[in-house]
């Protein structure tokens, strides 16, 4: 044989032995940068605290409440029905998410929406996602420290508020009733790094929604 | 080797004409994430002549609509364009060979033109029902399947030439 | 990356310019390689010449460890290239026929082509051949209808049907068409010995 063809041979096995050590990818798909970056700066994916209890006292079918933080923190106390999905489980070493999730997350008509102490880890878990094409993930503003404050402990507004503040204030102590039956208080150390509260006005539905 | 490479003197070398298919498929792939095909332009010319010649009949029927659009004329398509290339780009290297002469037929020598003429027929039918069940010939799903790893071109490869070996035999007659 | 054109870095109307100048490519290898020679084409059943599987087969090796390249390199979206769907009946049904076809007929549609622009008339018979069986597939497509989406699997890939990786099935494709090449120019040999 030719020596040309013995180069050849040698060549393409080289390239076929490197091939071999390819990283397996994972074809699950992604939504272009650009339109992530439009998502991100969006913010009607947040929904307060206020609306996930009306949901979950209405026991809207379509809500499905995932619960981001650990399993540790999850078996201590989680919000009614809540699924746990920890941010390390969710994604594997180089922020893939895991395919057997999307079967979870990725149900026609549902909402999901997801929480964690504040709503950084949330916040997190809903842009790895929203970058897979899934759709109608929300973000539970101020996570559970904010669900805390406003649904477990909520504070009489002053004498001057308007009317909107004592109503919102009713719903809370409602809601407070619903969920603690007015006699457990949660424990303090569930209230880490302290967010901002976002006061919005009580709406029937979340935004967005279905 | 040596033997081969006088027979086929006027020719390219295999080899280096594979790499250079291998690359234009994979260019092909690259610019248009799709493959080359051939039999595409001949079913796009029937579905376009029978629309023709009886538009009601072809939009009921379950295979001529399949491939019949509102949008464009069933000529108005990638490989159509693509097999006017093969014409062209044939022409050309066979022009530059010196190969393009006027009408005539190859056959061995055992058989006569007319016989080799009605198998080329018959081939042709046959190849042409066959590409259909196989959703694209030897340079759509055999070619371009394979290389793209599509489990349907390696099976519709293996058993092109699987078929083609097995029949072999009963055909051997026409070839040697 | 790419593909190019269905990311947008080219624009959809230069699609048949495209079209028409990869066809030209196509049919100048094609035929510069001998593919518009039946007789050629046929000597790889009959093992006195290996020039359809030398071709073809290289074609496929270049282009599945180029794509596995431009994949790992990034430059191509490998989920948004075309994957032919399997059909398992149709496309075992299929391949025999269109090897009975490739015996009968000595060509295939490609080769056919080019074939007829080099003025065989063989080729151009092959061609109306090819028109009258795809006049007569799609004439008869309600009574074979079954056949045609028979075992359906959905786009699978090689991956998905052994379940093993892109670069483990391009380096078993590279070893066993390198033992087919050096396989077949012994046989080649030998036959054309006994010939002569």
């Amino acid at each position: 044989m030719n020596k040309t063809y013995y180069f050849l041979i040698i060549l393409i096995l080289t390239l076929g032995i490197g091939a071999l050590f390819f990283p397996e990818k994972s074809y699950i798909k992604e939504i272009s940068p650009e339109l992530l970056f439009y998502k991100m700066n969006n913010p009607s994916r947040f929904v307060t605290t206020d609306q996930v209890a009306k949901l979950i006292i209405e026991s809207d079918p379509t809500l499905f409440l995932i619960d981001t933080r650990s399993s540790d923190q999850y078996g201590s106390f989680s919000l009614p029905g809540a699924m746990n999905i920890p941010l390390d489980e969710l994604v594997d070493s180089i922020g893939i998410i895991c395919p057997k999730w999307i079967d979870y997350l990725d149900i026609e008509g549902m909402k999901v929406i997801f929480f964690s102490n504040s709503d950084v880890i949330a916040d997190q878990v809903w842009v790895i996602c929203t970058r897979h094409e899934l759709d109608n993930l929300y973000v539970m503003r101020g996570g559970l420290n904010t669900w805390a404050e406003t649904i477990l402990m909520p504070q009489k507004p002053s004498e001057y508020s308007p009317d909107e503040e004592f109503a919102l204030y009713d719903f809370r102590r409602g809601a407070c009733q619903y969920f603690v039956g007015g006699s457990i208080s949660i424990k303090s150390d569930v209230v880490a790094d302290q967010v901002p509260r976002v006061r919005r006005k009580k709406k029937t539905v979340v935004a967005g929604g279905c | 080797m040596k033997n081969l490479e006088e027979r086929s003197e006027q020719y390219i070398n295999p080899y280096l004409g594979g790499v250079l298919l291998g690359l234009t498929v994979l260019l092909t792939v690259y610019i248009t994430g799709r493959g080359l095909g051939a039999t595409g332009a001949v079913k796009s010319t029937i579905v376009a002549a029978v629309d023709q010649v009886a538009p009601t009949y072809a939009e009921n029927q379950a295979y001529y609509s399949k491939f019949l659009s509102d949008d464009h004329h069933p000529m108005n398509n990638w490989l159509v364009f693509e097999t006017i290339g093969i014409f062209v780009g044939a022409f050309l290297s066979g022009l530059i060979a010196g190969r393009v002469k006027k009408f005539r037929i190859e056959h061995s020598p055992k058989i006569t033109p007319k016989t080799r003429l009605i198998f080329a027929t018959l081939g042709g039918v046959f190849f042409g029902i066959g590409s259909q069940f196989g959703r694209g010939c030897t340079s759509g799903a055999a070619l371009n399947g394979t290389a793209t790893m599509a489990t349907a071109g390696l099976l519709a490869m293996i058993f092109i030439f699987g078929s083609g070996y097995l029949f072999a035999y009963f055909f051997r007659k026409l070839w040697i | 990356m790419g593909p190019l054109i269905s990311q947008g870095y080219i624009n959809p109307e230069w699609n048949f310019v495209i079209a028409l100048l990869l066809g030209v490519a196509f049919g100048y290898i094609l035929e510069a390689s001998g593919f518009s020679s039946s007789r050629r084409l046929a000597g790889v059943f009959y093992g006195y010449d290996f020039v359809v599987l030398r071709v073809f087969m290289t074609a496929v090796m270049v282009a599945m460890i180029g794509l596995v390249y431009f994949d790992y390199m990034n430059w191509i979206d490998i989920s948004q290239i075309f994957i032919l769907p399997t059909f398992l009946t149709s496309v075992i049904v299929g391949g025999v026929i269109m090897g009975l076809g490739f015996i009968m007929g000595g060509y295939c549609p490609g080769t056919s082509f080019t074939g007829v622009a080099i003025g065989k008339l063989d080729a151009v018979f092959f061609t109306a051949g090819l028109f009258l069986g795809i006049f007569i597939f799609s004439s008869a497509f309600p009574l074979i209808e079954g056949i045609y989406y028979g075992g359906e699997l959905g786009p699978v890939t090689v991956m998905d049907t052994f379940g093993i990786s892109r670069g483990l099935f391009a380096f078993l494709f590279i070893v066993a068409t390198i033992s087919a090449f050096i396989l077949v120019s012994w046989i080649q040999k030998r036959v054309t010995k006994n010939e002569v």
